[in-house]
């Protein structure tokens, strides 16, 4: 899915010229879990065939996240409607909530806490009014455990693999990341995180193509693309990935949600901005190979330098 | 999982569960619940009689200990029937015996495959994708991630 709104909303992720693997979470300006883009509409139904079509890939959840599951249905609800009153509304009478989403022209009601009076799980519900992932991470025995979530757009991971697990195994496959102590700092960082004061996040990768469910159940879809990456096509072919990751204490159950926002943006549209493209190059060419490797650059890492040097030289001579 | 079984006292019940191969790290522990006069149940497991086997421990109360000793092969499944049933890691002590075993979860379809420890590579055997083992590893399952096999 292509990048249709302003370029200068796009939530470019780099600072300097080098990229490392850091906590580089930062206290939210705007304290909302989700945010609504012109590609709404188009995401929404996307979404929910996902949600039908491959339940157990998109959705996972133990028996006992119910209540924070509420909880999450809970937030969610209050921030789209705070933040966008003319397309979402709630009316609430006692626990008889009425959940009005004007944008998909749909009214749901039920009771509040009450798990009979949805057709789903109260995860599984609320995410299909928004586009933004969300997992739901439990805090018991100063530990972190996935386990609850709904991922349609993940970057090649298995939710599936990984519910139930702990903070620092889910990261287990980043290179270097245990050996330079960070998933325990990130650990105990997110261990302190506050109810009202949420923290936000880049993550960043490149791609081949421009699916946003690139789950690692269905890589050998879209994985091959990577090999027909050239410096011709690059500019095409190849996206910049940006999730929006935010975090947010549940105060009630003490637990956290994370909500995981995906962009895409064409490389030849994020080359229409010059300062990007001057510095997107220089992170790219220094960028360590274990995490070009991780990341799953390594097949066409080449190919995309050439086409931003081309790029960059077409600047230069105007 | 420790290599001797250790009498944990003052439990209301204790069982024991294992084939007839199995019953060598469990017989000390056994002697010692029988001297002290305390309730215990022995469940003779076989693979024909899994689901059983959680039926059985379903109905147990609170306050009960489960020794279990079995092949790898049957090991994993029976440590996970006993979790989801809400056996806790202080109520329980697990010894396999035999061939080692580990499983690989299939990155594609999600089935758990077996392989042996040092092995590298498999093809799933529901879905045939060729997968790599990797050290990813799940506590839920009991299995590590088998990634798309490249090149
Ligand atoms: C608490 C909620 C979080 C969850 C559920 C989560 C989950 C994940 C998952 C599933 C992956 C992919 C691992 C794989 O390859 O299988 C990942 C990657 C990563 N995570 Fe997290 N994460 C969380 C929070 C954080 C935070 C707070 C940070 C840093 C401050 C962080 C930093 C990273 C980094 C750097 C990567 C590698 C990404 C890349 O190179 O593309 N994560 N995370
Ligand atoms: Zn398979």
């Amino acid at each position: 899915m292509k990048w249709t709104g302003d370029l200068a909303h796009f939530p470019y992720p780099f600072k300097g010229s080098t990229y490392r693997y850091s906590n580089n979470s930062i206290p939210m300006k705007q304290p909302y879990c989700i945010e609504v883009t012109s590609s709404y509409k188009k995401e929404m139904l996307f979404k929910r065939k996902l949600l039908s079509d491959h339940p157990e890939r998109c959705y996972q959840s133990l028996p006992h996240s119910i209540t924070g599951q509420w909880e999450i249905v809970e937030i969610v609800i209050d921030h789209l409607v705070s933040q966008y009153p003319q397309d979402f509304s709630i009316e609430q009478e006692n626990n008889r909530w009425i959940f009005t989403n004007k944008i998909l022209d749909e009214k749901k009601e039920f009771i509040f806490g009450e798990k009979n009076s949805l057709p789903c799980e109260p995860l599984f519900f609320i995410s299909q009014h928004v586009q933004e992932d969300l997992i739901y991470m439990r805090q018991r025995d100063d530990n972190l455990y996935l386990d609850a979530g709904q991922l349609c757009f993940p970057a090649n991971w298995s939710l599936a693999f990984n519910i139930g697990m702990k903070f620092k195994s889910i990261h287990h496959p980043i290179p270097g990341f245990k050996e330079e102590g960070l998933d325990q700092r990130i650990l105990q960082f997110l261990m302190r995180l506050e109810a009202g004061t949420p923290w936000e996040r880049l993550n960043w990768s490149l791609m081949a193509g421009d699916r946003l469910d690139t789950s690692l159940e269905t890589f050998n879809q879209w994985g091959r693309l990577r090999k027909q990456v050239t410096s011709e096509n690059a500019g095409e072919l190849v996206h910049i990935r940006v999730e929006v990751q935010k975090l947010f204490r549940l105060p009630r159950t003490n637990s956290i949600l994370f909500s995981i926002h995906t962009h895409l943006l064409a490389l030849e549209q994020l080359a229409t901005n010059i300062e990007w493209l001057q510095q997107f190059y220089e992170i790219l060419s220094e960028l360590p190979d274990h995490i070009v490797e991780y990341k799953g650059i390594s097949t066409y890492k080449k190919a995309v330098l050439k086409y931003l040097e081309k790029q960059l030289q077409q600047v230069k001579t105007l | 999982m420790s290599m001797d079984a250790v009498f944990i006292e003052g439990k209301r019940k204790y069982i024991f569960c294992s084939d007839e191969h199995g019953l060598r790290v469990l017989s000390s522990v056994f002697e010692n619940v029988k001297k002290e006069k305390l309730a215990y149940e022995w469940y003779h497991f076989s693979a024909e009689k899994r689901e059983c086997l959680e039926e059985f421990l379903s109905k147990q109360k609170m306050g009960t200990f489960l020794y279990v000793e079995l092949p790898y092969s049957e090991l994993h499944t029976v440590q996970m029937m006993a979790k989801r049933i809400g056996f806790s890691s202080d109520e329980t002590q697990y010894f396999g015996y035999g061939e080692k075993w580990i499983s690989i979860f299939c990155c594609r379809c999600h089935e758990l495959n077996r392989a042996e420890e040092q092995q590298t590579g498999l093809t799933c055997h529901q879905c045939e994708l060729k997968l790599e083992v990797s050290d990813h590893y799940s506590e839920l399952y009991h299995a590590f991630l088998g990634y798309p096999a490249t090149g």
